[in-house]
């Protein structure tokens, strides 16, 4: 099945062009990488894709659904998740209440007026185990703003898991992770079954190469090439664009 | 046509004094985001101020109005650096605070000058009229208007043709790049604050002239500026000239042709400018 | 898995030593009234409806993070309503008064909320301060708004139960308690509801809100219109009390009223907005009696002082040191 086919994609800032003609397609279970350097547009396309922004022209099928206008918050009912570059988690509130708002976000009790928060066991339950499996059980009381970063950073990624998603967006990972956590990373993106779709954008080439099974490179909003990791490794232009980073890419 | 010219002139001697008031708020909420609520208690202290100097103390008009003008300059500078300052980047924080001030300075005003109604408050030598062929008219409304011109045009000057107003717009757009360029920020918003609440103190004498001065007028005053500032657009002079005409122009000519339908006209005026252009007529997006 | 339950109720501790707060309070919301002259009973009505205008408030700033200008215009649609009753169909029976009042507030609040939503942050504020102009001046303008020779409606009867009933402050005072009682119980279940922590998430970031899969528009509009229908309450009771209503009760200074109620008790914890109206209300009394000129100033200062010192309020403020000097030990981390 094609989980995500994106169809001649093309994003207009004012009168930059970031976005140019992108179209690939992405089938269910794969884990395919973005990368590309600074400015490239990647973030741009992940956030097209998950609907916080509009697009200029092209469209969005997921699972042969067209969703190209649907707004953000329904694409999340549609099974689509997505963790930030910069941490997006609701700094002011607790580990606990911000996992909890995950929990509510993507099933009906969110509309509950009447019906008090902690009548909710099994999702009290779900969290609990996911905050324990994290890490994050003993500071669940704690102000995220208060967590150390890679803290932080490995409750965004869980969070973004709990909904079970079936396209999962990871927009820089393991950015500003020690190199031990971004391991953890790894292997918490590995432990995800087939029915997950992965989308990664990295820079990291240790993460990619370590979960990548495909690889989309973008390269000034264009598509520059695609193909397996090590097809990318070897490829020439791939390389130029890395010049800085080419033994970066050798010894990953 | 007698009808015709005297509202014509009496809506635009107002809408000068609507101008002089709403510019300086416009202006701060388009380089500092901060929707001043206090901007026209600054207006009623700079008309009190102004009424002790030019009436009790029986000086000069137009030193009156540079006093009441100073008096309104420094409390601004005084809200901003003590307490706005503090708040930076909270935005909802910032306009709770000056609407406190709105509360202790109408209260200090009562304090001070007491709790009259009506401020008799006319600069003697603005008295009399002008006489053109069979009309005449009121020469303290021409004063005014002359006034408001050259003070819209100095001020447009100052924003489009002067160092300090590039950056000041540019700063409107992007404060980051604006400290990025080594320009002390915090000289630029003192002086933007000082300058709009020195206008809005000055305005309270002019404005004395035409309309009657009495401790509630922070607010009411607050209330044209914001109707100004959103139908002519916010961060900018020509926005607030045209806005202040407009609304003086609709507000008089209403109130003598149809008295109760004026306010109404005005506030669904702001309701679809807000809707379809935000930024008002001739605004920067805030 | 107890310990994981946040129970957010105030009165999670159930300890001996908390009682005594609750039996103050108790004791001066039932006993004393009946112990106090009219005129400081006439006082405590005034508190009781403007405590419904502080949560009705509260709720949609404190909570729902939207700073609205325009909060009159709900707060004098319930007062107009029942005045109008009076004033034209001689009708003031309670039970066709406040429910009439009540919806056409929460009417009002979801055309208003459809307006005002379409636009966000300084926006949002400018939109609500004109519309609730607009209805300033149509009750400024139009005569059927407005008892002969004069601007408001006066005259409003006592409110009418359908048995025969005398009205006095006393009386008032414990059927507005009722009243009040029903108001903060409902926003209360609201509050703690799902839907009640979605609005808190909104205030703290509305965009990581919409990646969760809340519709957030949606969200704030209900939390809106919410909002309106309890202030609506509170105007009711405004009128059939004070037997007026005026355009005044839609103007700016109306709507601050409840703003500064909610910021000086304590945003976003409906018990703070309840003890920011005492202390205006019992201020403003207290001042009266002995510097009547000065209470704007004092109150001025106290707002000031709660905003850029106390941010989470007097009220919020006693309740911790509440627990501090009682001795609780608790987990909370606030």
């Amino acid at each position: 099945m094609t989980a995500l086919r994106i169809e001649k994609l093309t994003k207009y800032f004012g009168g930059v062009e970031v976005l140019k003609d992108i179209s690939f397609s992405v089938e269910q279970g794969d884990r395919l990488a973005i990368i590309g350097p600074n400015g490239a547009g990647k973030t741009t396309l992940f956030n097209m894709i998950n609907g916080q922004l509009p697009i200029t022209s092209g469209r969005i099928y997921f699972f042969d659904r067209e969703i190209t206008k649907l707004p953000a918050h329904q694409r999340v009912h549609m099974g689509i998740s997505r963790s930030f570059q910069i941490i997006s988690l609701l700094l002011n509130l607790s580990v606990w209440e911000n996992t909890l708002l995950t929990y509510h976000g993507f099933k009906p009790s969110r509309f509950h007026i009447f019906r008090n928060y902690n009548i909710y066991k099994d999702i009290f339950d779900k969290a609990g185990k996911v905050l324990k499996i994290a890490g994050l059980w003993e500071k669940r009381n704690k102000r995220v703003g208060l967590l150390s970063y890679g803290e932080q950073r490995r409750l965004e990624i869980i969070l973004s898991m709990v909904s079970e998603p079936r396209l999962l967006l990871l927009d820089e990972p393991s950015n500003g992770l020690t190199s031990e956590e971004a391991a953890d990373v790894i292997e918490m993106i590995n432990l995800l079954g087939k029915e997950v779709t992965v989308l990664i954008v990295a820079h990291d080439m240790d993460l990619v190469f370590g979960v990548a099974e495909k690889i989309n490179v973008l390269y000034y909003g264009e598509l520059l090439a695609s193909g397996k990791p090590e097809e990318i490794r070897s490829d020439q232009r791939v390389r130029e664009i890395y010049m800085g980073s080419e033994e970066h890419i050798d010894n990953a | 046509m007698d009808f015709f010219l005297s509202n014509l002139l009496n809506g635009i001697s107002y809408g000068m004094i609507l101008f002089l008031i709403a510019a300086g708020m416009s202006i701060v909420m388009g380089v500092m985001g901060i929707t001043n609520l206090a901007h026209g208690a600054l207006y009623m202290v700079g008309a009190y101020v102004g009424w002790t100097v030019a009436v009790k103390l029986g000086l000069d008009f137009w030193l009156a109005a540079v006093a009441g003008g100073i008096a309104g300059g420094l409390i601004g500078l005084l809200m901003e650096r003590v307490f706005l300052k503090q708040l930076y980047k909270q935005v909802n924080e910032q306009v709770l605070l000056t609407y406190g001030f709105v509360y202790i300075l109408t209260n200090i005003c009562i304090w001070i000058w007491g709790g009259r109604y009506r401020l008799q408050f006319t600069a003697p030598y603005i008295f009399g009229s002008v006489d053109l062929g069979d009309f005449s008219f009121p020469l303290t409304r021409i004063v005014i208007t002359g006034l408001g011109f050259i003070i819209a045009a100095s001020l447009w000057y100052l924003q489009n043709k002067t160092r300090i107003g590039a950056i000041v717009r540019a700063g409107m757009d992007d404060k980051e790049m604006i400290q990025g360029l080594g320009i002390n920020l915090n000289v630029v918003v003192m002086l933007v604050f000082f300058i709009a609440s020195f206008i809005a103190g000055f305005a309270g004498v002019i404005g004395a002239q035409l309309l009657s001065t009495y401790p509630g007028i922070g607010l009411d005053v607050l209330l044209q500026a914001l109707v100004v500032i959103i139908v002519g657009g916010v961060g900018s002079i020509q926005g607030a000239l045209l806005g202040g005409l407009l609304i003086g122009l609709i507000d008089t000519f209403g109130k003598a042709l149809f008295p109760g339908l004026a306010m109404f006209t005005i506030y669904l005026a702001m309701i679809v400018v807000l809707l379809f252009k935000p930024s008002g007529l001739l605004g920067r997006k805030v | 898995m107890d310990t994981a339950i946040q129970k957010k109720s105030i009165f999670r501790n159930y300890r001996t030593i908390d009682l005594v707060p609750v039996v103050i309070i108790l004791f001066l919301l039932l006993i004393l009234p009946a112990l106090a002259p009219t005129h400081v009973q006439g006082i405590m009505v005034k508190f009781l409806i403007y405590a419904i205008f502080a949560i009705s408030y509260d709720f949609v700033f404190g909570y729902a993070g939207l700073l609205s200008l325009g909060h009159a215009a709900f707060f004098g649609t319930g007062g107009y309503v029942a005045a109008v009753l009076s004033l034209h169909w001689e009708n003031n029976l309670f039970w066709l008064g406040m429910p009439l009042g009540v919806i056409l507030a929460a009417i009002i609040a979801a055309v208003f909320g459809l307006i005002a939503l379409r636009v966000s942050g300084t926006y949002f504020l400018l939109l609500t301060f004109a519309l609730a102009q607009l209805l300033y001046s149509v009750s400024w303008n139009v005569r059927w708004l407005n008892s002969s020779g004069m601007q408001g409606i006066a005259n409003i009867s006592l409110p009418g139960l359908g048995f025969a009933f005398e009205w006095n402050n006393l009386r008032f005072f414990y059927f507005a308690l009722v009243i009040f009682g029903i108001c903060l119980y409902l926003l209360k279940r609201i509050t703690d509801s799902p839907f009640g922590h979605a609005l808190v998430g909104i205030r703290e970031g509305d965009i990581r809100m919409r990646v969760l899969g809340y519709n957030v528009w949606f969200f704030k509009y209900l939390a809106y219109i919410i909002s309106g229908t309890f202030a609506g309450v509170a105007g009711v009771l405004f009128a059939y009390f004070n037997r007026f209503i005026s355009p005044a009760q839609f103007s700016l200074g109306t709507s601050f009223l409840p703003m500064v109620m909610a910021i000086i008790g304590g945003r976003g914890t409906l018990y703070g907005a309840v003890i920011g109206a005492a202390i205006v209300v019992f201020v403003e009394y207290f001042a009266s009696l002995f510097t009547p000129e000065r209470w704007p100033l004092i109150l001025g200062a106290i707002f000031v002082v709660s905003i850029m010192y106390f941010r989470e309020g007097v009220g919020v403020f006693l309740v911790k040191n509440w627990k501090k000097v009682s001795g609780a030990n608790d987990s909370t981390t606030n």
